[in-house]
């Protein structure tokens, strides 16, 4: 694989389509991430087409791996076909499974070098199954499929365990204990659970190796976290959040109406009083107000004539 | 409220308009000064490589940590505040 820094944008973004990157515009200030990101996965790449390609000629023994490892390593420095297999596979194995990847990619292939010993069984499982089928041009898309699907599965159980294998890939053999039982548990459960998984899934159409993959609701409770059946609704921007407590703390507007209507009904009552004798229909009004607070105009009278002799004797 | 600091809520609550670098959430007085240096001088600049990297938060994270010298949380909080930005009002 050519230097990164030596390749054309165009070319870049190209590298980075074929490891599953879905790179955005490779710009001036872009492009120094989109070479180290490519870096990294040529790195990757670089591990896991060794192993990938040993896996490749594995299928049909389990055993021969030493042997074959010296075999391999020498002719794959040279040959670019065996690597394009090699990324062929993890290439279908990552079209089913969309959420890893270039992490299955690599994946993949440590895990198998790390368990090689231990016969991987899925693969063989699928090795198996398609021995007994004729093999036609359609045995490849079931081939992708089923290591799609298989690979689904897989990757769930063992979602805890692949980003621990992608980011330490030489201490990759310190897992296997971990992910050794995962697969014989994915073993076992394959075989019983098939007719299970028909009568709760009617819908998913029956692969022809038998093996049913779909999606599970991601178990909250596991991690340790509170499960949460409830769900909030439409995320809400805070703006609309604010305003709603805005909203709520004011005062309801019929309650507003109202209290605007009795203060305009004051004043106006107020300027009448206020007004003199010069309006004829307010007669009978002031009338009343008189009659109603008589003692206050009472008052009123004494304070008015205490003034007027105050004022009297100022002058 | 979810565990996001005042500087984060007065950012995503409104349009961020002209607001300088040091407005985003994590970005404080050194790491504004070296943005700027950049020339990302203003928040909606860093806006614009958030969007340039398809607003992915990890890309963006790498960047800012080579292009700022920010650690980890720094720019992840940023990562954080600018994609809740977008989500309100992109």
């Amino acid at each position: 694989m050519p230097d990164p820094s030596g390749l054309t944008d165009d070319d870049l973004k190209a590298a980075l389509l074929e490891l599953g990157v879905k790179a955005g515009p490779i710009v001036a200030s872009t492009r120094a991430l989109y070479e180290k990101k490519l870096r990294k996965l040529l790195q990757s790449n670089g591990h896991g087409c060794l192993n990938g390609v040993e896996k490749d000629e594995l299928y049909s023994d389990s055993e021969e791996e030493e042997e074959e490892n010296g075999e391999e390593e020498d002719k794959e420095l040279g040959s670019e076909g065996e690597k394009e297999e090699a990324v062929k596979q993890s290439d279908q194995a990552k079209q089913g499974s969309s959420q890893f990847p270039s992490g299955s990619q690599s994946v993949m292939p440590d895990g198998e070098s790390s368990i090689s010993s231990q016969a991987f069984s899925i693969t063989h499982m699928v090795e198996e199954m398609e021995s007994r089928r004729p093999l036609s041009t359609s045995s490849d898309t079931e081939r992708e499929l089923n290591v799609s699907n298989v690979q689904k599965h897989w990757s769930r159980s063992n979602r805890l365990d692949m980003p621990i294998v992608d980011t330490m890939k030489n201490q990759s053999l310190y897992y296997t204990p971990k992910a050794s039982p995962y697969k014989w548990k994915m073993k076992l459960t394959q075989e019983p659970v098939k007719d299970t998984f028909k009568d709760m899934f009617p819908n998913t159409d029956a692969t022809t190796t038998g093996i049913y993959a779909t999606r599970r609701r991601p178990i909250k409770g596991a991690a340790g976290r509170p499960v949460q059946y409830a769900y909030p609704d439409t995320p809400v921007s805070p703006t609309t959040l604010e305003k709603r407590e805005v909203e709520r703390r004011l005062v309801p507007i019929q309650i507003q109406i109202l209290v605007f209507l009795i203060v305009t009904c004051l004043l106006y009552l107020i300027y009448v009083c206020v007004e003199d004798n010069s309006f004829g229909p307010s007669f009978a009004l002031l009338d009343s107000l008189y009659q109603g607070s008589d003692s206050e105009e009472g008052l009123l009278l004494q304070a008015e004539t205490q003034d007027v002799p105050a004022l009297s004797g100022q002058e | 409220m979810s565990t996001t600091s005042q500087k984060h809520r007065d950012f995503v609550g409104e349009p961020m308009g002209d607001k300088a670098v040091t407005a985003l959430s994590g970005i404080g007085e050194i790491l504004g000064k070296k943005l700027e240096q950049q020339g990302f001088d203003k928040a909606y600049v860093v806006l614009g490589q958030f969007l340039l990297l398809k607003k992915d938060t990890e890309m963006f994270t790498d960047w800012l940590k080579d292009a700022s010298g920010a650690n980890s949380r720094q720019a992840g909080t940023c990562a954080q505040c600018l994609k809740e930005w977008c989500d309100a009002f992109l």
